[in-house]
């Protein structure tokens, strides 16, 4: 089993402060959780999972406790670590201090938790509202090849098709990453509002559109703008956004393709096809259907499944999905896939774990 | 259907349940209406430890306001689903429904019935 997202905690601030140039590290030790845009929408009760002892500390801040607690009792071969808040680094206003938290979380992941067990890799993260010191952090933190991934998060400033973010895709392309951009951060620090509409009310509406939206719009803009006709190499995991509406918004691009061809006309082939080869979606938190499942797989065919869906467990947040649950809820000649091969191919040689 | 020995009440009292096994199940004892519940620990939505989740008291309210109920429900640790430990119906997908066991207190001993 491959888990393609798992959130490592910061338990103690100054295990990563201690990666924090010297000349900025009081100013990070100043402000509300490093500076980082806080939340205006929170969950009513707790961003975790209630079961997991933490002895004051968030659960899930230390390689042992996602040992216990996930990699061990679910058999996981890899898992990636996809920073939680610090990926919203790149909603900060100041790029400089988002580049210097990036920095150090990229070494405080690399010293604190992939020296601590084999199974764990890491994700980039980088400072997207200044790409080319982006680029700079890519290309200092790639050359580990425990480095599976380059991080985003779904709040951003505009759609990641913009050419702008381009030379951020250009590099993870270089080096054979993936780019996953992860839901969250809609509406905070320098991010467009979450939903399309205008700031939304409740948490209840930002985890239902916050991230959703979100993870529309950077697919459909990264497949109008050609960025893998540019980058044939490109591959973009799509994590925690759902699923469920993938085959509906892929068909409604496709119509309007067909149709507005004279607007984006470097578009050769229907970006479903083009989607289908570049892009994956991680299957967490895969949606209820009150006993519907069969239609669920029926329309996820249609979007490519299962070859574009990858497991993630979102350890240890609330609504994480169980590996156990999951290998029992995939339709069996589905599981291999989802559950292992699909990832296997996607991060290639630096997994180790090349798909048959 | 026989009482079995689930943990003792001052532990019920102190955390707000008690978990033991009784023939390879696991059954969580809560309160509720200053009664003993007895609930299988294992969410039918996504198989979490139901009986970890927290006990609390269900809250209603008309568009705009919030009002507590008197109603107590135990809601799951993982995803939050809220279910009645006196019935085992999830609260609001009444498709969902967990096996709840009579329970009750002995000599600072909690037992259920199964």
């Amino acid at each position: 089993m491959i888990d393609c997202d798992i959130h490592p905690q910061i338990g103690d601030p100054e295990e990563l402060l201690a990666h924090v140039e010297e000349a900025q590290r009081e100013w990070f030790r100043g402000q509300p959780y490093f500076g980082l845009p806080g939340y205006s929408w929170t969950h009513p009760s707790s961003w975790y999972r209630q079961d997991l002892a933490a002895d004051g500390r968030p659960p899930g801040s230390d390689a042992e406790a996602v040992q216990r607690e996930l990699l061990d009792p679910s058999g996981t071969t890899a898992g990636v670590l996809n920073a939680d808040d610090a990926v919203l680094v790149s909603l900060m206003p100041s790029p400089y201090r988002a580049a210097a938290l990036a920095r150090a979380h990229n070494d405080w992941i690399r010293e604190s938790w992939l020296e601590r067990d084999e199974r764990l890799r890491g994700a980039i993260v980088c400072p997207a509202q200044d790409p080319e010191a982006a680029v700079r952090e890519i290309e200092r933190v790639a050359e580990d090849p425990r480095f599976v991934q380059v991080l985003l998060c779904g709040g951003s400033e505009r759609p990641y098709g913009e050419p702008r973010y381009l030379p951020i895709f250009e590099a993870a392309a270089g080096f054979g990453l993936p780019v996953a951009i992860h839901s969250g951060g809609e509406g905070m620090g320098i991010a467009a509002a979450p939903g399309g509409a205008g700031p939304v009310t409740f948490y209840i509406e930002w985890h239902t559109l916050g991230s959703a939206c979100s993870t529309m719009a950077h697919l459909v803009s990264l497949l109008v703008h050609g960025t893998f006709e540019r980058l044939p190499a490109l591959k973009v995991l799509l994590i925690e956004g759902g699923i469920a509406w993938l085959p509906g918004i892929l068909w409604r691009l496709d119509t309007n393709w067909r149709a507005l061809r004279a607007d984006t006309p470097w578009l050769e082939r229907k970006p479903s096809e083009v989607a289908r080869e570049h892009v994956r979606f991680s299957t967490q938190p895969l949606e209820h259907t009150d006993g519907r499942d069969e239609l669920l797989w029926e329309m996820l065919e249609a979007a490519g499944a299962p070859d574009v869906l990858c497991f993630a467990s979102d350890y240890p947040h609330w609504d994480f999905d169980d590996p156990a649950f999951m290998l029992k809820r995939l339709p069996e000649e589905w599981r291999e896939r989802v559950l292992h091969d699909n990832a296997a191919a996607l991060y290639g040689e630096r997994l180790g774990l090349v798909a048959a | 259907m026989s009482w079995h020995d689930v943990g003792s009440l001052s532990d019920l009292e102190r955390e707000g349940r008690v978990i033991g096994r009784v023939d390879g199940r696991e059954v969580g004892v809560v309160r509720s209406g200053g009664e003993l519940h007895g609930v299988r620990n294992r969410c039918p939505h996504h198989g979490g430890p139901l009986c970890l989740g927290t006990v609390e008291e269900r809250l209603v309210g008309e568009p705009g306001s919030y009002d507590l109920t008197g109603i107590t429900v135990l809601r799951c640790p993982w995803h939050g689903w809220e279910f009645d430990p006196t019935t085992g119906s999830c609260l609001d997908d009444p498709a969902l429904r967990v096996a709840v066991y009579p329970a009750k207190a002995a000599d600072g001993r909690v037992l259920v019935d199964l």
